[in-house]
Protein backbone atom coordinates (compact mmCIF):
# COMPACT_ATOMS: atom_id res chain seq x y z
CA UNK A 1 0.00 0.00 0.00
CA UNK A 2 1.40 3.38 -0.94
CA UNK A 3 1.91 5.55 2.12
CA UNK A 4 3.43 8.37 0.08
CA UNK A 5 1.68 9.47 -3.05
CA UNK A 6 2.83 12.34 -5.25
CA UNK A 7 0.82 13.06 -8.37
CA UNK A 8 1.98 15.42 -11.07
CA UNK A 9 3.87 17.71 -8.72
CA UNK A 10 5.28 20.95 -10.06
CA UNK A 11 6.83 23.47 -7.69
CA UNK A 12 8.49 26.85 -8.11
CA UNK A 13 10.28 28.66 -5.29
CA UNK A 14 9.19 32.27 -4.83
CA UNK A 15 11.03 34.72 -7.14
CA UNK A 16 12.33 32.01 -9.46
CA UNK A 17 11.29 31.12 -13.02
CA UNK A 18 12.52 27.56 -13.38
CA UNK A 19 10.50 24.97 -11.48
CA UNK A 20 12.49 23.03 -8.86
CA UNK A 21 10.24 19.98 -9.38
CA UNK A 22 8.44 19.21 -12.64
CA UNK A 23 5.47 16.90 -13.27
CA UNK A 24 6.71 14.42 -10.73
CA UNK A 25 4.86 11.22 -9.89
CA UNK A 26 6.08 9.11 -7.01
CA UNK A 27 4.56 6.32 -4.95
CA UNK A 28 6.34 4.87 -1.94
CA UNK A 29 5.03 1.79 -0.17
CA UNK A 30 4.82 1.42 3.57
CA UNK A 31 8.10 0.06 4.96
CA UNK A 32 10.06 0.81 1.83
CA UNK A 33 13.57 2.31 2.01
CA UNK A 34 13.95 4.67 -0.94
CA UNK A 35 17.18 6.50 -1.71
CA UNK A 36 17.21 9.63 -3.85
CA UNK A 37 20.36 10.53 -5.75
CA UNK A 38 21.13 13.42 -8.03
CA UNK A 39 23.64 16.15 -8.76
CA UNK A 40 23.44 19.46 -6.87
CA UNK A 41 20.38 21.43 -7.90
CA UNK A 42 18.52 18.34 -9.11
CA UNK A 43 15.71 18.92 -6.61
CA UNK A 44 16.62 16.43 -3.89
CA UNK A 45 16.20 18.89 -1.04
CA UNK A 46 13.06 20.37 -2.57
CA UNK A 47 11.55 16.88 -2.84
CA UNK A 48 12.43 16.25 0.81
CA UNK A 49 10.85 19.56 1.85
CA UNK A 50 7.75 18.74 -0.18
CA UNK A 51 7.37 15.35 1.47
CA UNK A 52 7.92 16.89 4.89
CA UNK A 53 5.31 19.62 4.27
CA UNK A 54 7.74 22.57 4.27
CA UNK A 55 6.83 23.07 0.64
CA UNK A 56 4.42 24.82 0.45
CA UNK A 57 3.69 25.59 4.12
CA UNK A 58 7.08 27.11 4.98
CA UNK A 59 8.68 28.10 1.67
CA UNK A 60 5.49 29.40 0.05
CA UNK A 61 5.91 29.48 -3.73
CA UNK A 62 3.68 27.75 -6.21
CA UNK A 63 2.85 24.06 -5.79
CA UNK A 64 0.49 22.21 -8.11
CA UNK A 65 -0.44 18.55 -8.01
CA UNK A 66 -1.30 16.22 -5.14
CA UNK A 67 0.94 15.48 -2.14
CA UNK A 68 -0.55 12.76 0.01
CA UNK A 69 0.99 10.99 2.99
CA UNK A 70 -0.92 8.39 5.02
CA UNK A 71 -4.13 9.41 3.28
CA UNK A 72 -3.88 13.11 4.20
CA UNK A 73 -3.45 15.77 1.57
CA UNK A 74 -0.76 18.38 2.21
CA UNK A 75 -2.90 21.32 1.08
CA UNK A 76 -5.58 20.42 3.64
CA UNK A 77 -3.21 20.10 6.56
CA UNK A 78 -1.22 22.50 8.70
CA UNK A 79 2.52 22.10 9.02
CA UNK A 80 2.36 21.29 12.71
CA UNK A 81 -0.12 18.46 12.04
CA UNK A 82 1.85 17.25 9.04
CA UNK A 83 5.11 16.86 10.96
CA UNK A 84 3.53 14.28 13.24
CA UNK A 85 3.23 12.01 10.17
CA UNK A 86 6.45 12.89 8.41
CA UNK A 87 9.74 13.49 10.24
CA UNK A 88 12.53 15.49 8.60
CA UNK A 89 16.24 15.56 9.42
CA UNK A 90 18.84 17.32 7.33
CA UNK A 91 22.52 18.02 6.73
CA UNK A 92 23.87 20.29 9.38
CA UNK A 93 23.51 18.64 12.78
CA UNK A 94 24.40 21.84 14.60
CA UNK A 95 21.45 23.74 13.14
CA UNK A 96 19.04 21.00 14.11
CA UNK A 97 19.74 21.43 17.81
CA UNK A 98 16.85 23.53 19.11
CA UNK A 99 19.11 25.75 21.22
CA UNK A 100 16.38 25.93 23.83
CA UNK A 101 17.56 22.98 25.91
CA UNK A 102 20.51 22.26 28.12
CA UNK A 103 20.73 18.46 27.98
CA UNK A 104 20.22 15.84 25.28
CA UNK A 105 17.33 14.38 27.23
CA UNK A 106 15.55 17.76 27.32
CA UNK A 107 16.41 18.28 23.67
CA UNK A 108 14.70 15.02 22.74
CA UNK A 109 11.66 15.90 24.82
CA UNK A 110 11.29 19.28 23.07
CA UNK A 111 9.08 18.00 20.24
CA UNK A 112 6.93 16.03 22.67
CA UNK A 113 6.46 19.07 24.90
CA UNK A 114 5.38 21.07 21.86
CA UNK A 115 2.81 18.49 20.83
CA UNK A 116 1.43 18.10 24.33
CA UNK A 117 2.50 14.55 25.21
CA UNK A 118 1.90 13.80 28.93
CA UNK A 119 5.02 13.74 31.11
CA UNK A 120 5.21 10.01 31.89
CA UNK A 121 4.71 9.00 28.29
CA UNK A 122 7.24 11.64 27.25
CA UNK A 123 9.97 10.18 29.47
CA UNK A 124 9.24 6.64 28.35
CA UNK A 125 9.32 7.59 24.68
CA UNK A 126 12.57 9.54 25.02
CA UNK A 127 14.22 6.64 26.84
CA UNK A 128 13.04 4.12 24.23
CA UNK A 129 14.23 6.27 21.36
CA UNK A 130 17.64 6.80 22.95
CA UNK A 131 18.00 3.06 23.42
CA UNK A 132 17.11 2.51 19.78
CA UNK A 133 19.68 4.94 18.42
CA UNK A 134 22.31 4.05 20.99
CA UNK A 135 22.68 7.45 22.63
CA UNK A 136 21.45 6.65 26.15
CA UNK A 137 24.88 7.51 27.53
CA UNK A 138 24.60 11.05 26.17
CA UNK A 139 21.36 11.87 28.03
CA UNK A 140 22.90 14.34 30.49
CA UNK A 141 25.39 15.96 28.10
CA UNK A 142 24.88 19.38 26.57
CA UNK A 143 23.83 18.93 22.92
CA UNK A 144 26.49 21.47 21.97
CA UNK A 145 29.35 19.52 23.49
CA UNK A 146 28.85 16.50 21.19
CA UNK A 147 30.73 15.44 18.07
CA UNK A 148 29.08 15.86 14.66
CA UNK A 149 28.10 12.20 14.44
CA UNK A 150 26.65 12.25 17.94
CA UNK A 151 24.77 15.49 17.24
CA UNK A 152 23.32 14.03 14.07
CA UNK A 153 22.15 10.95 15.97
CA UNK A 154 20.56 13.25 18.54
CA UNK A 155 18.84 15.14 15.69
CA UNK A 156 17.58 11.84 14.22
CA UNK A 157 16.40 10.66 17.63
CA UNK A 158 14.60 13.94 18.24
CA UNK A 159 12.56 13.20 15.11
CA UNK A 160 12.08 9.47 15.81
CA UNK A 161 10.77 10.17 19.28
CA UNK A 162 7.80 11.88 17.63
CA UNK A 163 6.96 8.54 16.01
CA UNK A 164 6.41 9.69 12.43
CA UNK A 165 5.07 7.25 9.85
CA UNK A 166 7.59 8.37 7.25
CA UNK A 167 11.18 9.44 7.88
CA UNK A 168 12.62 11.92 5.36
CA UNK A 169 16.38 12.51 5.49
CA UNK A 170 18.12 15.16 3.43
CA UNK A 171 21.81 14.23 3.11
CA UNK A 172 22.17 13.47 6.81
CA UNK A 173 25.79 12.33 6.48
CA UNK A 174 27.15 14.98 4.11
CA UNK A 175 29.00 16.74 6.93
CA UNK A 176 30.07 13.58 8.72
CA UNK A 177 33.47 11.93 8.82
CA UNK A 178 33.56 8.18 8.03
CA UNK A 179 32.88 7.24 11.65
CA UNK A 180 29.96 9.65 11.91
CA UNK A 181 28.60 8.34 8.59
CA UNK A 182 28.72 4.77 9.84
CA UNK A 183 26.96 5.73 13.08
CA UNK A 184 24.19 7.57 11.27
CA UNK A 185 23.68 4.87 8.64
CA UNK A 186 23.54 2.33 11.45
CA UNK A 187 20.57 4.19 12.93
CA UNK A 188 18.83 4.62 9.56
CA UNK A 189 19.27 0.92 8.79
CA UNK A 190 17.83 -0.08 12.15
CA UNK A 191 14.79 2.15 11.58
CA UNK A 192 14.22 0.67 8.13
CA UNK A 193 14.50 -2.85 9.53
CA UNK A 194 11.82 -2.05 12.08
CA UNK A 195 9.49 -1.33 9.20
CA UNK A 196 9.63 2.45 9.05
CA UNK A 197 9.25 4.05 5.65
CA UNK A 198 12.51 5.86 4.92
CA UNK A 199 13.19 8.35 2.14
CA UNK A 200 16.83 9.33 2.02
CA UNK A 201 18.54 11.88 -0.23
CA UNK A 202 22.19 10.90 -0.27
CA UNK A 203 25.39 11.01 -2.32
CA UNK A 204 27.17 8.06 -0.77
CA UNK A 205 26.16 5.37 -3.29
CA UNK A 206 28.09 2.57 -1.65
CA UNK A 207 26.03 2.96 1.51
CA UNK A 208 22.83 3.24 -0.52
CA UNK A 209 23.65 0.03 -2.38
CA UNK A 210 23.97 -1.80 0.92
CA UNK A 211 20.73 -0.69 2.53
CA UNK A 212 18.16 0.81 0.15
CA UNK A 213 15.30 -1.18 -1.45
CA UNK A 214 14.93 1.25 -4.27
CA UNK A 215 16.85 4.14 -5.83
CA UNK A 216 15.46 7.16 -7.61
CA UNK A 217 17.76 9.31 -9.74
CA UNK A 218 16.69 12.97 -10.05
CA UNK A 219 17.81 15.41 -12.69
CA UNK A 220 16.47 18.94 -13.20
CA UNK A 221 13.47 18.31 -11.01
CA UNK A 222 12.42 15.16 -12.84
CA UNK A 223 12.80 11.46 -12.22
CA UNK A 224 15.44 10.04 -14.53
CA UNK A 225 15.63 6.50 -13.24
CA UNK A 226 13.67 4.48 -10.69
CA UNK A 227 14.49 0.91 -9.73
CA UNK A 228 16.56 -1.45 -7.58
CA UNK A 229 19.97 -0.20 -6.39
CA UNK A 230 21.93 -2.68 -8.51
CA UNK A 231 20.07 -1.59 -11.62
CA UNK A 232 19.97 2.18 -11.13
CA UNK A 233 23.42 2.66 -9.62
CA UNK A 234 25.18 0.79 -12.43
CA UNK A 235 23.24 2.39 -15.27
CA UNK A 236 25.44 4.05 -17.90
CA UNK A 237 22.99 6.95 -17.94
CA UNK A 238 24.24 8.17 -14.54
CA UNK A 239 27.83 9.22 -15.31
CA UNK A 240 26.65 10.79 -18.57
CA UNK A 241 24.35 13.06 -16.55
CA UNK A 242 26.81 14.20 -13.93
CA UNK A 243 25.90 11.76 -11.15
CA UNK A 244 28.55 10.51 -8.79
CA UNK A 245 28.86 6.75 -9.08
CA UNK A 246 30.60 4.08 -7.05
CA UNK A 247 34.32 3.72 -7.73
CA UNK A 248 33.77 -0.06 -7.90
CA UNK A 249 31.28 0.44 -10.72
CA UNK A 250 33.64 2.67 -12.69
CA UNK A 251 36.55 0.27 -12.15
CA UNK A 252 34.47 -2.68 -13.35
CA UNK A 253 33.18 -0.69 -16.32
CA UNK A 254 36.74 0.02 -17.42
CA UNK A 255 37.62 -3.60 -16.89
CA UNK A 256 34.57 -4.56 -18.96
CA UNK A 257 35.75 -2.36 -21.85
CA UNK A 258 39.07 -4.18 -21.74
CA UNK A 259 37.31 -7.53 -21.62
CA UNK A 260 38.35 -8.26 -18.04
CA UNK A 261 34.86 -8.15 -16.48
CA UNK A 262 32.71 -10.92 -17.88
CA UNK A 263 29.74 -10.90 -15.49
CA UNK A 264 26.46 -9.41 -16.70
CA UNK A 265 25.80 -6.75 -14.08
CA UNK A 266 28.32 -4.24 -12.73
CA UNK A 267 29.16 -4.08 -9.01
CA UNK A 268 28.35 -1.18 -6.67
CA UNK A 269 29.94 -2.32 -3.43
CA UNK A 270 33.40 -3.58 -2.59
CA UNK A 271 32.08 -7.09 -1.89
CA UNK A 272 30.38 -7.36 -5.27
CA UNK A 273 33.51 -6.13 -7.02
CA UNK A 274 35.75 -8.56 -5.18
CA UNK A 275 33.35 -11.40 -5.92
CA UNK A 276 33.11 -10.51 -9.63
CA UNK A 277 36.83 -10.16 -10.13
CA UNK A 278 37.72 -13.32 -8.19
CA UNK A 279 35.23 -15.37 -10.25
CA UNK A 280 37.03 -14.15 -13.36
CA UNK A 281 40.29 -15.31 -11.86
CA UNK A 282 38.87 -18.74 -11.03
CA UNK A 283 37.71 -19.50 -14.53
CA UNK B 1 15.94 11.99 37.65
CA UNK B 2 17.08 13.69 34.51
CA UNK B 3 17.45 17.10 36.06
CA UNK B 4 20.39 19.13 34.78
CA UNK B 5 23.50 17.49 36.13
CA UNK B 6 26.24 18.93 34.02
CA UNK B 7 30.00 19.05 34.26
CA UNK B 8 31.36 22.55 34.78
CA UNK B 9 32.89 22.95 31.33
CA UNK B 10 29.55 22.38 29.66
CA UNK B 11 27.71 24.95 31.70
CA UNK B 12 26.26 27.86 29.80
CA UNK B 13 24.35 29.49 32.62
CA UNK B 14 25.00 30.71 36.16
CA UNK B 15 22.83 27.96 37.56
CA UNK B 16 24.35 25.82 40.30
CA UNK B 17 22.55 22.56 41.00
CA UNK B 18 21.97 22.16 44.74
CA UNK B 19 19.28 20.77 46.90
CA UNK B 20 18.01 23.75 48.87
CA UNK B 21 14.72 25.39 49.88
CA UNK B 22 15.50 28.22 47.48
CA UNK B 23 15.99 25.79 44.58
CA UNK B 24 12.64 24.20 45.37
CA UNK B 25 10.73 27.46 45.17
CA UNK B 26 8.72 28.20 42.06
CA UNK B 27 10.70 30.35 39.60
CA UNK B 28 7.98 32.99 39.52
CA UNK B 29 8.10 33.21 43.32
CA UNK B 30 11.83 33.86 43.17
CA UNK B 31 11.33 36.42 40.43
CA UNK B 32 8.70 38.18 42.54
CA UNK B 33 11.07 38.11 45.49
CA UNK B 34 13.87 39.67 43.46
CA UNK B 35 11.70 42.36 41.94
CA UNK B 36 10.21 43.01 45.38
CA UNK B 37 13.65 43.50 46.97
CA UNK B 38 14.70 45.81 44.16
CA UNK B 39 11.55 47.92 44.28
CA UNK B 40 11.60 48.19 48.05
CA UNK B 41 15.25 49.25 48.13
CA UNK B 42 14.63 51.88 45.46
CA UNK B 43 11.31 53.21 46.74
CA UNK B 44 11.70 53.01 50.49
CA UNK B 45 11.60 56.44 52.16
CA UNK B 46 14.25 55.38 54.76
CA UNK B 47 17.89 55.87 54.03
CA UNK B 48 19.15 52.59 55.43
CA UNK B 49 16.67 50.22 53.76
CA UNK B 50 18.98 48.86 51.03
CA UNK B 51 21.80 48.34 53.54
CA UNK B 52 19.50 46.46 55.88
CA UNK B 53 18.03 44.36 53.07
CA UNK B 54 21.50 43.28 52.04
CA UNK B 55 22.38 42.16 55.55
CA UNK B 56 19.11 40.64 56.71
CA UNK B 57 17.79 39.27 53.40
CA UNK B 58 20.30 38.76 50.62
CA UNK B 59 23.30 37.33 52.45
CA UNK B 60 21.19 34.96 54.58
CA UNK B 61 19.27 33.89 51.44
CA UNK B 62 22.51 32.96 49.71
CA UNK B 63 23.19 30.62 52.64
CA UNK B 64 19.63 29.23 52.59
CA UNK B 65 20.12 28.56 48.86
CA UNK B 66 23.45 26.81 49.64
CA UNK B 67 25.22 28.92 47.06
CA UNK B 68 27.05 31.09 49.63
CA UNK B 69 30.50 30.49 48.16
CA UNK B 70 29.48 31.12 44.53
CA UNK B 71 27.50 34.18 45.58
CA UNK B 72 30.35 35.64 47.61
CA UNK B 73 32.76 35.08 44.74
CA UNK B 74 30.50 36.99 42.30
CA UNK B 75 29.89 39.64 44.94
CA UNK B 76 33.58 40.33 45.60
CA UNK B 77 34.80 40.02 42.03
CA UNK B 78 32.02 41.72 40.12
CA UNK B 79 29.36 43.48 42.15
CA UNK B 80 31.54 45.21 44.74
CA UNK B 81 34.09 46.66 42.25
CA UNK B 82 31.34 47.91 39.95
CA UNK B 83 29.41 49.47 42.82
CA UNK B 84 32.57 51.09 44.22
CA UNK B 85 33.29 52.67 40.86
CA UNK B 86 29.74 54.00 40.79
CA UNK B 87 30.14 55.30 44.33
CA UNK B 88 33.28 57.32 43.55
CA UNK B 89 31.90 58.73 40.33
CA UNK B 90 28.77 59.94 42.04
CA UNK B 91 30.54 61.20 45.15
CA UNK B 92 32.92 63.34 43.09
CA UNK B 93 30.66 64.64 40.41
CA UNK B 94 27.38 65.20 42.22
CA UNK B 95 27.10 68.96 42.76
CA UNK B 96 24.77 68.88 45.76
CA UNK B 97 25.02 70.18 49.30
CA UNK B 98 27.37 72.74 50.82
CA UNK B 99 28.98 70.92 53.76
CA UNK B 100 32.34 70.42 52.12
CA UNK B 101 34.29 67.66 53.80
CA UNK B 102 37.38 67.91 51.66
CA UNK B 103 38.60 69.34 48.38
CA UNK B 104 40.44 67.48 45.68
CA UNK B 105 41.81 69.86 43.06
CA UNK B 106 38.62 71.43 41.70
CA UNK B 107 36.30 68.77 43.14
CA UNK B 108 34.33 69.39 46.30
CA UNK B 109 33.31 66.38 48.28
CA UNK B 110 30.26 67.22 50.36
CA UNK B 111 28.57 65.20 53.02
CA UNK B 112 25.41 65.17 50.94
CA UNK B 113 27.09 63.82 47.84
CA UNK B 114 28.78 61.11 49.89
CA UNK B 115 25.50 59.99 51.42
CA UNK B 116 23.76 60.18 48.06
CA UNK B 117 26.43 58.11 46.33
CA UNK B 118 26.53 55.57 49.12
CA UNK B 119 22.80 54.95 48.95
CA UNK B 120 22.77 54.66 45.17
CA UNK B 121 25.67 52.23 45.24
CA UNK B 122 23.83 50.16 47.85
CA UNK B 123 20.69 50.12 45.73
CA UNK B 124 22.66 48.85 42.77
CA UNK B 125 24.30 46.25 44.98
CA UNK B 126 20.90 45.04 46.19
CA UNK B 127 19.61 44.88 42.64
CA UNK B 128 22.53 43.02 41.11
CA UNK B 129 22.99 40.73 44.12
CA UNK B 130 19.41 39.62 44.19
CA UNK B 131 19.43 38.90 40.45
CA UNK B 132 22.67 36.98 40.88
CA UNK B 133 21.07 34.94 43.62
CA UNK B 134 18.09 34.30 41.35
CA UNK B 135 20.28 33.12 38.46
CA UNK B 136 22.36 30.93 40.75
CA UNK B 137 19.33 29.06 42.06
CA UNK B 138 16.99 28.98 39.04
CA UNK B 139 17.51 26.87 35.96
CA UNK B 140 16.74 28.95 32.84
CA UNK B 141 14.63 26.26 31.18
CA UNK B 142 12.65 25.79 34.36
CA UNK B 143 11.97 29.53 34.53
CA UNK B 144 10.89 29.62 30.89
CA UNK B 145 8.64 26.56 31.04
CA UNK B 146 6.98 28.01 34.11
CA UNK B 147 6.44 31.39 32.49
CA UNK B 148 5.21 29.73 29.29
CA UNK B 149 2.75 27.69 31.34
CA UNK B 150 1.46 30.97 32.78
CA UNK B 151 0.90 32.49 29.37
CA UNK B 152 4.22 33.88 28.17
CA UNK B 153 4.34 33.28 24.38
CA UNK B 154 6.62 30.27 23.71
CA UNK B 155 8.32 32.20 20.90
CA UNK B 156 9.43 34.80 23.44
CA UNK B 157 10.76 32.18 25.83
CA UNK B 158 12.54 30.47 22.94
CA UNK B 159 14.30 33.67 21.88
CA UNK B 160 15.58 34.29 25.42
CA UNK B 161 16.86 30.77 26.04
CA UNK B 162 18.34 30.17 22.62
CA UNK B 163 20.17 33.49 22.69
CA UNK B 164 21.81 32.49 25.96
CA UNK B 165 22.88 29.21 24.38
CA UNK B 166 23.82 30.39 20.94
CA UNK B 167 25.99 33.36 21.94
CA UNK B 168 28.99 31.22 22.93
CA UNK B 169 28.57 29.31 19.66
CA UNK B 170 28.59 32.53 17.64
CA UNK B 171 31.65 33.66 19.51
CA UNK B 172 33.42 30.45 18.55
CA UNK B 173 32.34 30.92 14.95
CA UNK B 174 33.67 34.50 14.91
CA UNK B 175 37.00 33.17 16.15
CA UNK B 176 37.06 30.64 13.30
CA UNK B 177 36.31 33.31 10.71
CA UNK B 178 38.99 35.61 12.16
CA UNK B 179 41.52 32.79 12.03
CA UNK B 180 40.51 31.98 8.44
CA UNK B 181 40.82 35.62 7.34
CA UNK B 182 44.12 36.09 9.14
CA UNK B 183 45.56 33.05 7.42
CA UNK B 184 44.80 34.92 4.21
CA UNK B 185 46.66 37.98 5.38
CA UNK B 186 44.02 40.02 7.20
CA UNK B 187 45.59 42.43 9.67
CA UNK B 188 43.96 42.17 13.08
CA UNK B 189 46.81 43.25 15.30
CA UNK B 190 47.97 46.72 14.31
CA UNK B 191 46.49 50.18 15.01
CA UNK B 192 42.95 50.61 16.24
CA UNK B 193 41.63 52.17 13.02
CA UNK B 194 43.15 49.46 10.90
CA UNK B 195 41.62 46.84 13.11
CA UNK B 196 38.23 48.53 13.03
CA UNK B 197 38.46 48.51 9.23
CA UNK B 198 39.43 44.87 9.18
CA UNK B 199 36.26 43.97 11.04
CA UNK B 200 34.20 44.41 7.89
CA UNK B 201 35.31 41.24 6.13
CA UNK B 202 34.35 39.36 9.30
CA UNK B 203 30.85 40.73 9.58
CA UNK B 204 29.69 39.42 6.20
CA UNK B 205 30.34 35.74 6.79
CA UNK B 206 29.17 35.92 10.40
CA UNK B 207 25.90 37.74 9.73
CA UNK B 208 24.93 36.07 6.47
CA UNK B 209 26.00 32.70 7.78
CA UNK B 210 23.79 33.27 10.80
CA UNK B 211 20.82 34.22 8.64
CA UNK B 212 21.07 30.94 6.73
CA UNK B 213 21.31 29.16 10.04
CA UNK B 214 18.22 30.88 11.30
CA UNK B 215 16.20 29.45 8.42
CA UNK B 216 17.52 25.96 9.03
CA UNK B 217 16.88 26.22 12.74
CA UNK B 218 13.36 27.44 12.04
CA UNK B 219 12.81 24.33 9.90
CA UNK B 220 14.30 22.13 12.60
CA UNK B 221 12.06 23.38 15.40
CA UNK B 222 9.08 23.50 13.07
CA UNK B 223 9.73 19.82 12.29
CA UNK B 224 9.29 19.22 16.00
CA UNK B 225 5.92 20.83 16.23
CA UNK B 226 6.97 24.19 17.67
CA UNK B 227 3.91 25.95 16.28
CA UNK B 228 1.55 23.14 17.19
CA UNK B 229 -1.73 24.46 18.50
CA UNK B 230 -2.04 21.70 21.06
CA UNK B 231 -1.57 22.60 24.72
CA UNK B 232 2.13 22.23 25.49
CA UNK B 233 3.36 20.00 28.28
CA UNK B 234 6.61 20.18 30.22
CA UNK B 235 9.24 17.52 30.90
CA UNK B 236 9.79 18.81 34.41
CA UNK B 237 7.24 19.18 37.07
CA UNK B 238 7.73 22.69 38.36
CA UNK B 239 6.84 23.08 42.04
CA UNK B 240 4.18 25.61 42.94
CA UNK B 241 3.04 25.17 46.53
CA UNK B 242 0.88 27.17 48.92
CA UNK B 243 4.10 28.57 50.35
CA UNK B 244 4.89 29.97 46.90
CA UNK B 245 1.55 31.69 46.63
CA UNK B 246 1.88 33.08 50.17
CA UNK B 247 5.38 34.40 49.51
CA UNK B 248 4.35 36.05 46.29
CA UNK B 249 1.42 37.86 47.88
CA UNK B 250 3.53 38.86 50.89
CA UNK B 251 6.08 40.51 48.63
CA UNK B 252 3.48 42.23 46.52
CA UNK B 253 1.94 43.56 49.77
CA UNK B 254 5.34 44.74 51.04
CA UNK B 255 5.97 46.62 47.81
CA UNK B 256 2.56 48.27 48.00
CA UNK B 257 3.18 49.25 51.65
CA UNK B 258 6.53 50.76 50.65
CA UNK B 259 4.93 52.79 47.90
CA UNK B 260 2.17 54.01 50.21
CA UNK B 261 4.70 54.99 52.90
CA UNK B 262 6.82 56.77 50.33
CA UNK B 263 3.84 58.80 49.08
CA UNK B 264 2.60 59.44 52.59
CA UNK B 265 5.93 60.56 54.04
CA UNK B 266 6.97 62.77 51.17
Amino acid sequence: MAIVNLQNITYKYPLTDAPALQNMDLQVNEGEFVAIIGPNGAGKSTLCYTLAGFVPHFFKGELTGVVEVAGVESHNSSLSEWVSNVGLAFQNPFNQISGAKYTVFEELAFGLENTGVPRDEMKARVEDAMQLTGISDLAERSPYSLSGGQQQRVALTSILVMQPKVLVLDEPTSQMDPIGTREVFGVIHRMAERGMTVILAEHKVEWIAQFADRVIALKDGQILLDGTPSKVLTSPILPANGFGISRYTSAARKAQAMGLWKKDGLPVTLDEAVEGFSNEGAE
Amino acid sequence: MYLIIQPMHERLSFYVKRDSPLHHLNPLTKLTLVLGLVLISFLSPWYWTPHILLVIAIFPLSLVGRVGREFLRTFLRLILPAASFLFFMQAFFQPIGDQVIFKLWFLDITQESLLFAFRNAMRIIVMVSSFTLFLLTTHPSELMSDLTRRGLPPQFAYVIISTLQILPQMQAKAQTIIAAQRSRGLDTQSSFLRRAGSLFPLIGPLVFGSLVEVEERAIAIEARGFTSTRVKTSLYEIPDTNLDTALRWTFIALVIITIVLKLWLS
